[in-house]
């Protein structure tokens, strides 16, 4: 069973009003499970996909075909849900261009009917858990970590002071995992959309500051969730750890890891311009002769391979769902989302079994199906059992070779190397994590919170009172203005004061001046040369801006 | 000396084709002290004499419209592209080509190239990049003089580039140039030829030193993975051997001490260390693939050494090594002077042909395992599972073929207990839930193995005793790797099993012979138990009755089954219906003894 191809989506959304402006046409028509897409320029050439599912929502709940929120999350989510419960590791991959409908799908909005299959496969998740706790013997647990995978480097965004550059291993009992990755405690859906809000915004922060788009890097949202049930009678306590990945797929043409900008995974016939790419075009000639393991490739996005390899090389089951725009002024982008699923549908792990030939056994057996043969034939006459064993291997006459290799076992069989004690070092980490009990793990996870809270005060995201959601954007230390955008990875922040270009319908060439005065308590307050207000422009109420003049 | 003599009257033969930097290089010298800018002046002179020339006239807008261009390809918009570089080639059409314009000549063909194949025209991009490689070929046959580099058609006379400078560009456009052919060979599905041009491409990015150590060393260690899956293995040594040698040229690994005490020490640390162990994984390839090639070489229908073929292909020996030697000259070899003769001596520390016996497949077998040593200190059980047992599989296939030359069966066998206790521990000890693809891979390898020192053990039995029948210690450790065997392939066999341990109805495409073949075996390896009690023996026919069954049953439900384990379902047919004879004889005869 397991080892099973990955399963893969493909969903439309209807236009959004930039499309609308530009007077777009829908170049995407479903039938069934077959996607196909019309060729703006020449639309005769139309190209068709088939995948496991192929979601019709560019329009609206009315028209019959319409693909509901519920009805993805119950193809998809609820499927993944039952084999975590299984015990299987399962995994969603979400890919597309920004603004394809990538989040809307993943999250969703927090309207009725409007929630995306990561917060109702977490519904789900706890409201069977909690079902299922009048079953004394049963008890779970339920841990988070959240990472984000940007050329090669692997960031911890739930932990922020995590700030170094996080290390992917694997270990022989634990599996692949990342060193020192935060893993927080949770106990209801609540808790992990607030883990995930933050660490949302700790990726943009990041971003920002480092001068990059999210866009351009993966993020993965893993839920850990442990299942114990307890025997009354034996008293003995199994266990049943799976874990539930979010992957958030950069496109693979941006995260490109050489850094080449605008480079495009447009089909084979592009040449890579630059001598940096060599070995890529290396590996691919070396790929096409690969048969089983007869070559070693050496890796060039090793973490994206390891990220793989969690997901394919275990016991596990995978979706992956593509978003598509309807827009024929994004064909080439959509073309190769398609392609990009298409490929993925063929994505299995490598993991082959390679066999000896066994032709001597073949030879053997048919001396025996013969003798079998003859005994029919010849009425039981003859021994059968004995005669098995000692005529097959009778027939080569091999002599054995004088002893002139008498060194060679010193040869062959070098000593164990030694251990290192950096190793054991790494154990203890693991053994000291393991264990930790539940409530240890729920303190720590509020002492990181904490201090997540107050970094990322630092760095202008600040958290509800109760120490919730993330709320409106108050900076502490230096002045700024806070960009809100529906989308949290829109969301950017602006350091630099001196101008701001704001691009729109309905703002003037200059909208307006920010002045910073010094109140009775050293205070500085934002002085609008025009006053906001909903007919001058769009509104940027929250945007206040403090300014201690004594720090 | 004598180059610039000769580079002066050249000068002065022909005024248009020389150029500021050669000038000033050779005059400036001889100036008298009282007329210290008397070349200069000359060159000025001689620099209006050139800018009026039509061929400059035409080289310089064409480098104009080379810019505009390349600058619209870079945004994208390819017809208006496309018409910069026709009409910078429609200017250079009225130019004979010199060493004014060569260079122009061959960007602009570069740049069609890339932007022809952007459009999936294949062929004409070739048209292109061919021209441009063969005007290269033919200006270095002619003229050879280093060649003005487009941005000194607008740049100050004293920014005017070196000779090495020219020639370093020059050279680098035309590296592109190979790079680009390769590309479009690919796409063109012709490899090997892609391969030669990639080939090409490293071997100019040393001659010129334009290129960094270790991504030039492992490219050329992925490059020999092509070759040795080609069978290439004289191509496949000399890219490995170069990539050990220019690997060196990064420099030392920094010590775990400089690595603790600052951040970039320890990338670099991490990063040698890798690259070198990937090297050294390539290193494991080529040993391993030629082992195995010669294997195939030399065994018989059933497995073995056929030494009426080793003595055939000993005899043949003699001619191969000559036209090793003949290859070698007139193959593409990498090399600066200083590093060709280290190249070289690493090429001698392992062969290139395939190994004859058991003295030479040793010999292969160890330089392999030095370097499985090498990629295992790296890639560590404890932070690399996956690519630490890829590594051990490799050794024990190494193990796999060297047995296969030894004569001596106890020794053989003592091999092939290497590769159990290598995988076995392993096998048992990892996580069922996140290596299972792994797990199957060492259950199937482990069972195999138990299955070859059975069939060992009980030839050597033979051998020393014909016509006895076997001692006991013998039986019970015949039945012991049989058992273990039997043990392994069932163990393959429920990993296929759901959570609830349900046997699945349907195999995936993955599974479908592995799983089909490992019945039949664990049929075959119950049939073989030896044991003196019936009733042993009886349930042991029928567990061999029943697995033959399911074969059987399995590929009539499903009948596409049957094209992927035609000989194991004949067989498995026969068996089935045979087997019914022999239990029923036995059951008879235990009735009888009753």
């Amino acid at each position: 069973m397991a080892g099973a191809s990955v399963k893969v989506a493909v969903r439309v959304r209807p236009f959004n009003s930039r499309e609308i402006g530009k007077e777009s046409k829908c170049i995407i028509q479903m039938s069934g499970n077959t996607t196909t897409i019309l060729n703006p320029k020449q639309p005769k050439e139309n190209k068709s996909f088939n995948f496991d599912f192929s979601y019709w929502s560019h329009t609206t709940p009315e028209d019959v075909n319409y693909a509901s929120q519920m009805q993805v999350y119950r193809d998809i989510g609820e499927e993944m849900l039952l084999h975590a419960f299984e015990g299987y590791n399962v995994c969603i991959f979400a890919y597309g261009q920004t603004g394809a409908g990538k989040s809307y799908t993943m999250m969703g909005r927090q309207e009725k009917d409007q929630q995306g299959i990561i917060p109702l496969l977490c519904e789900d998740l706890f409201t069977k858990i909690n079902d299922s706790n009048n079953d004394n013997s049963m008890s779970y647990s339920v841990e988070v970590s959240y990472m984000e995978i940007y050329c090669e480097r692997v960031r911890d965004l739930l932990n922020p002071k995590n700030k170094g550059n996080l290390r992917v291993r694997e270990h022989p009992l634990m599996g692949p995992y990342v060193e020192d990755l935060s893993k927080l405690a949770v106990t209801s859906y609540n808790d992990i959309q607030d883990l995930m809000d933050s660490g949302n915004k700790a990726r943009t922060v990041a971003a920002t500051n480092m001068n990059e788009t999210s866009s351009r890097s993966h993020a993965v949202f893993n839920i850990i969730f442990t299942q114990k049930k307890h025997d009354m009678e034996t008293d003995n306590t199994s266990e049943k750890v799976s874990k539930i990945s979010l992957v958030d797929l950069a496109g693979s043409e941006r995260a490109d890891s050489t850094g080449a900008k605008g480079t495009r995974l447009k089909e084979g016939a592009n040449i890579n311009k630059s001598l940096t790419t060599l070995g890529k075009v290396i590996s691919a000639l070396a790929e096409l002769k690969k048969k089983k393991v007869e070559s070693f490739i050496p890796y060039r996005d090793s973490v994206l391979t390891w990220l793989l390899r969690e997901n394919l090389g275990g016991n596990s089951r995978t979706a992956m769902v593509a978003a598509l725009s309807p827009a024929d002024i994004n064909y080439d982008e959509t073309l190769s989302t398609l392609r990009y699923a298409d490929r993925a549908k063929q994505i299995r792990c490598n993991a082959v079994i390679n066999e000896d030939p066994n032709n001597r056994l073949v030879r053997e057996l048919k001396e025996e199906v013969a003798r079998l043969k003859d005994l029919l034939y010849a009425q039981g006459l003859g021994d059968i059992i004995e005669s098995e064993c000692h005529s097959s291997s009778r027939t080569r006459a091999l002599s054995s070779r004088a002893g002139s290799i008498s060194n060679l076992h010193d040869r062959i069989f070098s000593p164990a190397s030694e251990e290192a004690i950096e190793r054991l070092k790494e154990t203890e980490k693991i053994i000291a994590e393991l264990n930790e009990t539940w409530e240890e793990k729920l303190r720590r996870t509020e002492a990181i919170r904490m201090e997540r809270e107050a970094l990322l005060a630092e760095m202008g995201v600040a958290m509800r009172e109760d120490g919730g959601t993330v709320g409106v954007f108050s900076p502490k230390k230096t002045p700024h203005l806070v960009n809100l955008n529906e989308d949290p990875l829109m969301s950017e922040f602006q350091f630099d004061m001196k101008s701001i270009r704001i691009l729109g319908h309905f703002i003037k060439d200059e909208h307006c001046t920010f002045s910073s005065t010094t109140g009775p308590q050293g205070e500085g307050r934002r002085a609008p040369r025009h006053p906001w207000s909903p007919s001058t422009g769009p509104l940027l109420s929250e945007s206040c801006w403090r300014n201690k003049a004594s720090t | 000396m004598a180059a610039t003599q000769q580079e002066a009257r050249s000068c002065a033969r022909t005024p248009k084709r020389t150029n500021m930097a050669s000038f000033n290089k050779i005059e400036s010298r001889n100036d008298p002290e009282n007329d210290p800018f008397r070349s200069k002046y000359k060159a000025r002179e001689l620099l209006r004499e050139i800018y009026c020339s039509a061929g400059l006239r035409a080289a310089k807008l064409g480098a104009v419209e080379y810019y505009l261009g390349v600058n619209h390809v870079d945004t994208e918009e390819l017809p208006a592209g496309q018409e910069h570089l026709m009409n910078c080639m429609k200017l250079l059409e009225r130019c004979r080509v010199s060493s004014l314009n060569v260079s122009l000549f061959i960007h602009v063909r570069n740049q069609l190239g890339i932007l022809w194949a952007g459009r999936d025209e294949t062929e004409t991009a070739q048209g292109f990049l061919e021209t441009a490689e063969s005007i290269y070929q033919r200006y270095m046959k002619e003229d050879g003089s280093p060649p003005t580099d487009m941005t000194e058609y607008f740049a100050a006379e004293e920014s005017l580039l070196t000779h090495q400078e020219r020639i370093k560009r020059f050279e680098l456009a035309y590296t592109h140039t190979m790079y680009y052919l390769a590309q479009v060979y690919k796409n063109l599905g012709q490899t090997e030829r892609a391969a030669t041009y990639c080939h090409t491409t490293l071997q100019r990015q040393l001659q010129l030193n334009q290129f960094t150590p270790m991504e030039w060393a492992l490219n050329a260690a992925t490059l020999s993975q092509y070759y040795i899956t080609k069978g290439r293995y004289m191509e496949g040594r000399h890219c490995l051997s170069a990539a050990t040698v220019i690997s060196d040229l990064a420099g030392e690994v920094p010590s775990e001490a400089a690595a603790q005490e600052n951040e970039a020490e320890s990338e670099r640390r991490e990063h040698l260390r890798q690259k070198r162990a990937e090297i050294a994984r390539c290193w494991i390839k080529y040993c391993l693939n030629l082992l195995q090639d010669a294997k195939k070489q030399l065994e018989d229908n059933i497995g073995e050494l056929d030494t009426d073929r080793q003595e055939e292909l000993k005899r043949a020996r003699r001619r191969e090594e000559e036209e090793e030697e003949k290859g070698r000259k007139s193959a593409l070899l990498f090399g600066s002077e200083d590093t060709f003769d280290s190249i070289a001596s690493i090429e001698e520390k392992v062969m290139c042909l395939f190994p004859l016996d058991f003295t030479e497949a040793r010999s292969v077998f160890l330089v392999g395992q030095n370097h499985v040593t090498q990629a295992k200190d790296y890639f560590q059980m404890d932070g690399y599972v996956t690519d630490h047992i890829e590594i051990l599989q490799d050794h024990s296939a190494l193990f796999r073929s060297l047995a296969f030359f030894e004569e001596d069966l106890e020794r053989r066998c003592k091999m092939h207990k290497r590769r159990v206790d290598m995988l076995e521990p392993i096998c048992n000890d990892l996580n069922a839930q996140y290596y299972l693809m792994i797990r199957r891979q060492l259950m199937f390898e482990l069972a195999e193995t138990y299955n070859e020192m059975m069939d060992l053990k009980l030839a050597l039995a033979n051998r020393q005793a014909d016509t006895q029948s076997l001692d006991n210690h013998t039986i019970k450790k015949f039945n012991h790797l049989c058992s273990a065997s039997a043990k392994y392939f069932q163990m393959f066999l429920d990993s296929l099993c759901s959570p609830e341990g349900k046997f699945p109805e349907r195999l995936e495409e993955e599974v479908l012979r592995p799983a089909l073949v490992a019945r039949f075996r664990v049929a075959r390896l119950h049939s073989r138990f030896i044991s003196t009690s019936p009733t042993v023996q009886l349930d042991n026919l029928n567990k061999s009755l029943e697995n033959y069954k399911y074969v059987v049953q399995y590929c009539e439900a499903n009948p596409e089954a049957g094209a992927t384990v035609e000989t194991e379902l004949e067989l498995s047919k026969e068996m089935a219906g045979l087997l019914p004879l022999k239990i029923n004889r036995l059951k008879a005869r235990m009735a009888s003894n009753n």
